[in-house]
């Protein structure tokens, strides 16, 4: 342990640890790298998943997410995690729990049958709300920690939904419009651009890309199309979600509508750890369905 | 009440189906429950169409969330719980986030679709996930070619999740127990096979 | 009145009223005039179905001289509504006035425990109880009246304030009209139009502020602000800061003995200046000078120097010439005037639209607000009347005008309340680019189009035959192509249930309009209550939309919430009437709730002086000693002085202790003595 003066414990949610480990392995290294050390979160489960939990039953939402919670409670800890779903499960019921006792009470009569209680004591951070944290670490920190700029790069960002939406329930402020993300970008030393309808959906959520495959992947095309408009050397986001459905969904795409695109998607922790100067094969990113080569070569 | 039809030409009976609206058709409670669940005042919707206008899903397919607060106001549950539509909300929340009479037609839906659960209308995607949950604790579990990619990473093969620590599965499965879900979503997907 | 009051055998009736359901829908008023016959002091007690009416007025004159009353209990609405009309019936029957007690079962029962007859019966009773206990103690008052001075003041020199000022004036009343920029005209001024008539609004307003200029009653203060206000209705000491303007006009400079001098509105000085800043009558589209006027037809046409922009480089002085109007070293000066009645008509502002960010204000170039447009349809504005596109200077083709841009919001964000004029005017925009611009399509998304007012509806016809698209939708957002600027405008259409996404050239916001930012502070100068939305709070909704709560201010126009020209000018008028009754009837009564020195029981401390907040106390020298004297025309028998005195040497007149005493003894004890 580095004995960082952060720290936080790691959710780590379903689809990076268990799809893309390279996020995984960038977030534990990246952070430290700027002063962040993310302790291990040892029993989580799925957040679970908000489209499709709390479609069926909200309260079984409620009680699952506050479970996830309450280990991080039982550290001491607050807890940073590296995807918006899980951001919109654990952030939003934690919120909603310390702010409404009837919900709570409903949760912890449940909670009490594992011998647990959520005490509303823990907070819930998307790492990438702390890299642009000037009080946590900054965009100045960031560019600091950079060995390998990326250079030349052209790089779209997706937000995500679930992140910043409902803006009234959150605390970032614009969210027709936000520019922060591209100041994280930024940092790394690439240049992020703008494309028509960025806050639009990536078509995976509430449970559609299951349900309704081939309706959520056309959403996720029109994405494409506006990126492609603008000419992009890869797209980053901070949700392995998203990056399932853009990366993954590229290729469904081709099959179905026969329409390709070749970006790449990065997470922004995959990001990162290239321009701090981990490996390709550091972050396996390999494993993405959409070829990373033509972005490494850009900024290698 | 709509008038019934009892013509012999069943084609006939339903191209002829009585379209309009009575009121003893409606249940006045739906909204109610829509509310309570969506802990939204669905009720004051305006109709403005903010909501259809930033839905992504509405320019490719007939889902109209405007229509869906409509009918909840109306208390036309039937027509709602069983329309295929209401699954094709992506939650992206932008109906949200600029609805002017600051309800939240989101949640409204997630109601719905938490009250057609209830009468085990729900698609198969939803209860697979629960499945997977209750066995792994994960919606999308382990593999083994990921566990390899874990092991070059330096990465432990399991995560430090349930994965890793499955003594605290049966906290999570008693969770679900408890709300029974498990059980319905077996006895629902073994009904529809 | 140095001794301890005594009082008479009290004789007590109580009336009670059922206003029709609106009382005895919830309250079983005959148990609660039953439960007063057992009352001590109560010799008659009677209910009636409405008391106000004339024969139920007539009950009470009737008791008070058949039964020898000494004091009248009515229980049915709001003091507020009613109290005077009962106060006349007890004078008529031979009682003082103030021998009469309200008890509010109204408003603060049956109203609010519409579902619960029992509890609200008991709170009636005990309503009655405490009423009967003060209606035991109450004395006779003769109410103070007061010389009102022949003058007003109104704050405001939009159309408004104008008419006001005129009507006062042409009322042989002396009036002050107090602007704070450095012309009248207000927002009408910035207008093109005015819808449904299409007349030229400078046009029609113009003559108004000539009238207002030259008129002999009025004593226009331009470029000044309220600073201060003391005093009461009929003396109302208002001191006003007139804000340091750089140049005198001829009359100043006559007093200064420069002979030919004072400024002529020739506009050298501008021409020399060498400071450029943006306009804001053009809301920053064109540009002015350190030293301007707002535009050719201000009223008074007289420069003023922006001394926030002013390098001080002398040039104008010097282009000046022999006129010497150009004083760069003013100073703000500060004058009191002192006036019977004052009018606020203190207009709005427009919404920062550009909070709501899914429309994209100030973020895309091709998204303004309705007043811009104004400005750019206008023939005297920026653009000579050419309305173009800020991107690139073309004309529009297609132009999407967003209602309710941040009206009928309750998000928190915009505001819950209708702005009333923007449907009317959008329904002008589309008109006037229809009549400029050949083969324009104008698209208006509404939710629904409120033309209520005389020939609204039919110009909404009008434009409509005249090729207006009308979408039944509010507008989702909009977003803008990066290489042409053309904007996407997505909404549904929710007559078709599909959603839209309309491509053009340019969008006009009919932005949500708010009070001033100056509103706040100076209705708190004058005393006066406003709405949770900021409006300014008129003394009845429907029955005195003029007056205020605080005797000698009313209202005029968009400060007292959202109207259009026409409404603003009856209101205008109607303000001015209200304002001229007390001046033209030379005095007006003060209600006699002032605090007396009980003079031998008064140690002359003075602490009470300093506790009063209306400088209504003084100490003065009295048969050798040292005792608190009140100016009755200044107390509003607030009570501080009273609650304060160490020696309990002030009595509250209609709030003495016995009286509050009695009451709460009559509450906590229910009844038993």
């Amino acid at each position: 342990m580095s004995g960082n003066k952060h720290q936080y414990a790691f959710f780590l949610g379903c689809i990076a640890p268990n799809r893309y480990p390279g996020i995984e392995a960038a977030a534990i290294q990246t952070s430290k790298n700027v002063g962040i050390d993310l302790l291990p979160l040892k029993g989580a489960s799925c957040c679970p998943a908000p489209g499709a939990f709390g479609s069926i039953d909200l309260n079984v939402w409620y009680a699952m997410a506050a479970r996830n919670v309450v280990l991080a409670e039982q550290m001491k800890m607050d807890i940073a995690l590296i995807c918006n779903g899980c951001y919109k499960s654990i952030y939003e019921v934690n919120h909603k729990l310390k702010h409404n006792d009837e919900l709570r009470d409903g949760v912890n009569e449940v909670l009490k049958e594992i011998d647990m209680e959520f005490k509303g004591t823990a907070d819930v951070w998307h790492l990438a709300e702390l890299y642009y944290d000037p009080k946590i670490v900054g965009v100045k920190k960031l560019a600091d920690s950079v060995k390998r700029p990326l250079a030349g790069a052209k790089i779209a960002v997706h937000y995500g939904c679930h992140l910043m939406k409902p803006g009234k329930e959150r605390h970032f402020g614009d969210t027709e419009n936000p520019m922060w993300m591209e100041e994280l970008v930024a940092a790394l030393g690439a240049e992020p651009v703008q494309y028509r309808n960025k806050m639009q959906c990536c078509g995976a959520g509430g449970g559609v890309r299951g349900y309704d495959l081939a309706h959520a992947l056309d959403i996720t095309n029109e994405k494409l199309i506006n990126m492609q408009e603008v000419g992009v050397d890869a797209v980053t986001e901070v949700c392995p979600f998203c990056q399932l459905q853009f990366d993954r969904g590229q290729i469904e795409i081709k099959e179905k509508f026969g329409a390709e695109y070749g970006i790449p998607v990065l997470h922004y922790n995959e990001l990162l750890g290239l321009a701090q100067g981990m490996s390709p094969d550091e972050l396996a990113l390999d494993l993405h369905a959409i070829s990373v080569e033509p972005f490494l070569k850009k900024i290698l | 009440m709509a008038v019934k039809k009892d013509y012999k030409d069943q084609k006939l009976a339903e191209k002829l189906r009585d379209r309009k609206y009575y009121i003893p058709d409606s249940n006045p409670e739906f909204i109610k429950d829509v509310e309570k669940i969506g802990q939204t005042a669905a009720h004051m919707c305006y109709q403005c169409g903010t909501c259809t206008g930033s839905c992504p899903s509405a320019p490719r397919s007939s889902y109209r969330i405007r229509l869906f607060m409509r009918k909840a106001i109306l208390g036309l549950e039937e027509e709602i719980l069983t329309d295929p539509d209401l699954w094709l909300c992506t939650t992206c929340y932008s109906c949200t986030d600029r609805c002017p009479r600051d309800l939240a037609p989101t949640d409204a839906i997630m109601a719905m679709r938490n009250l057609a659960f209830k009468r085990d209308i729900v698609p198969r995607n939803f209860l697979q996930t629960v499945q997977l949950i209750y066995k792994t604790g994960h919606g999308v579990p382990n593999n083994d070619a990921n566990r390899a990619a874990r092991k070059r990473l330096g990465l432990e093969a399991e995560p430090e999740t349930t994965h890793k620590y499955p003594e605290y599965l049966p906290g999570i499965r008693r969770i679900l127990d408890h709300y029974r879900l498990k059980e319905n979503a077996d006895r629902i997907l073994a009904e529809g096979e | 009145m140095a001794e301890v009051k005594k009082y008479e055998e009290p004789r007590i009736g109580v009336f009670v009223c059922h206003c029709g359901t609106n009382i005895a829908g919830s309250i079983d008023v005959k148990a609660v005039m039953e439960y007063a016959r057992t009352l001590p002091n109560v010799i008659v007690a009677d209910d009636y179905q409405y008391m106000c009416s004339t024969p139920g007025q007539n009950k009470i004159a009737e008791a008070i001289s058949e039964q020898k009353l000494t004091g009248v209990v009515v229980a049915a609405c709001s003091p507020r509504l009613h109290e005077p009309t009962f106060r006349n019936a007890t004078k008529a029957g031979g009682l003082n006035p103030f021998r009469f007690e309200m008890a509010n079962i109204r408003e603060q029962n049956s109203w609010v425990h519409m579902h619960q007859p029992e509890e609200a019966t008991s709170k009636a009773k005990d309503a009655v109880r405490i009423a009967v206990a003060k209606a035991s103690l109450l004395e006779d008052l003769i109410p103070k009246s007061v010389p009102v001075e022949k003058a007003a003041m109104v704050v405001g020199g939009g159309v408004g304030g104008m008419q006001a000022a005129l009507d006062l004036a042409n009322a042989g009343i002396k009036t002050y009209l107090v602007e704070k920029t450095p012309s009248i005209g207000g927002r009408m001024s910035q207008l093109d139009k005015t819808f449904p008539t299409l007349d030229c609004s400078q046009c029609i307003l113009t003559p108004k502020m000539v009238d207002v200029y030259r008129h002999e009653g009025i004593e226009l203060l331009t470029y000044t602000e309220v600073e201060a206000v003391e005093g009461y209705i009929g003396n109302f000491d208002v001191t006003l800061r007139k804000k340091a303007r750089g140049v005198i006009t001829p009359a100043e400079a006559e007093a200064r003995g420069i002979v030919g001098g004072g400024c002529t509105g020739c506009g050298d000085c501008a021409t020399v200046c060498p400071v450029i800043k943006p306009n804001p009558f053009e809301l920053g589209m064109a540009p002015r000078k350190a030293i301007y006027i707002y535009h050719p037809q201000v009223s008074p046409l007289i420069y003023t120097v922006d001394f926030d922009a002013c390098v001080k480089c002398g040039l104008c002085v010097e282009a000046c010439d022999t006129k010497q109007a150009v004083d760069l070293e003013a100073k703000d000066e500060f004058m009191t005037v002192k006036v019977g009645t004052v009018i606020l008509a203190l207009g709005y502002d427009i919404f920062p639209i550009e909070k709501k960010f899914e429309w994209g204000y100030k973020n895309y170039d091709n998204v303004i607000t309705s007043l811009e447009f104004e400005r750019l349809i206008c023939a005297s504005g920026p653009t000579g009347g050419h309305l173009i596109r800020p991107s690139d200077g073309a004309t529009p083709k297609r132009v999407a005008f967003v209602l309710c841009a941040g009206s009928r919001d309750n998000t928190g964000v915009g505001k819950p309340y209708c702005s009333r004029f923007c449907c009317m005017y959008s329904l002008k925009h589309a008109h006037q680019i229809i009549e400029k611009i050949p083969g324009v399509v104008p698209y208006i998304f509404y939710m629904d189009i409120r033309s209520f007012g005389k020939m609204y509806e039919e110009f909404y016809y009008r434009i409509q035959d005249e090729g207006a698209k009308f979408i039944r939708g509010r507008v989702a957002n909009i977003t803008q192509d990066p290489v042409t600027k053309n904007l996407h405008v997505n909404a549904e259409d929710t007559l078709l249930g599909r959603p839209i996404d309309m491509e053009v050239d340019m969008v006009v916001l009919a932005a949500a309009i708010e009070p001033t930012a100056e509103t706040e502070k100076t209705r708190r100068l004058f005393g006066v209550s406003c709405s949770q939305d900021g409006w300014l709070l008129e003394a009845h909704p429907k029955l005195n939309p003029c007056g205020t709560t605080t005797a000698g201010v009313y209202l005029a126009g968009v400060c007292q919430g959202p109207k259009d020209i026409p409404d603003t000018v009856a209101q205008a008028e109607g303000a001015a009437s209200a304002a001229s009754i007390p001046i033209h009837r030379g005095e007006v009564e003060l209600e006699p709730y002032f605090a007396v020195c009980m003079e031998d029981k008064c140690a002359g401390c003075g602490l009470c002086v300093n506790q009063c907040p209306y400088q209504a106390l003084a100490l003065v020298e009295k048969e050798g000693r040292t005792v608190m004297q009140v100016t009755e025309a200044k107390c509003k028998g607030c009570g501080t002085c009273g609650g304060f005195c160490p020696g309990g040497a002030i009595w509250m007149q209609h709030f003495a202790t016995p009286q509050i005493i009695a009451q709460i003894d009559a509450f906590l004890l229910g009844g038993e003595q």
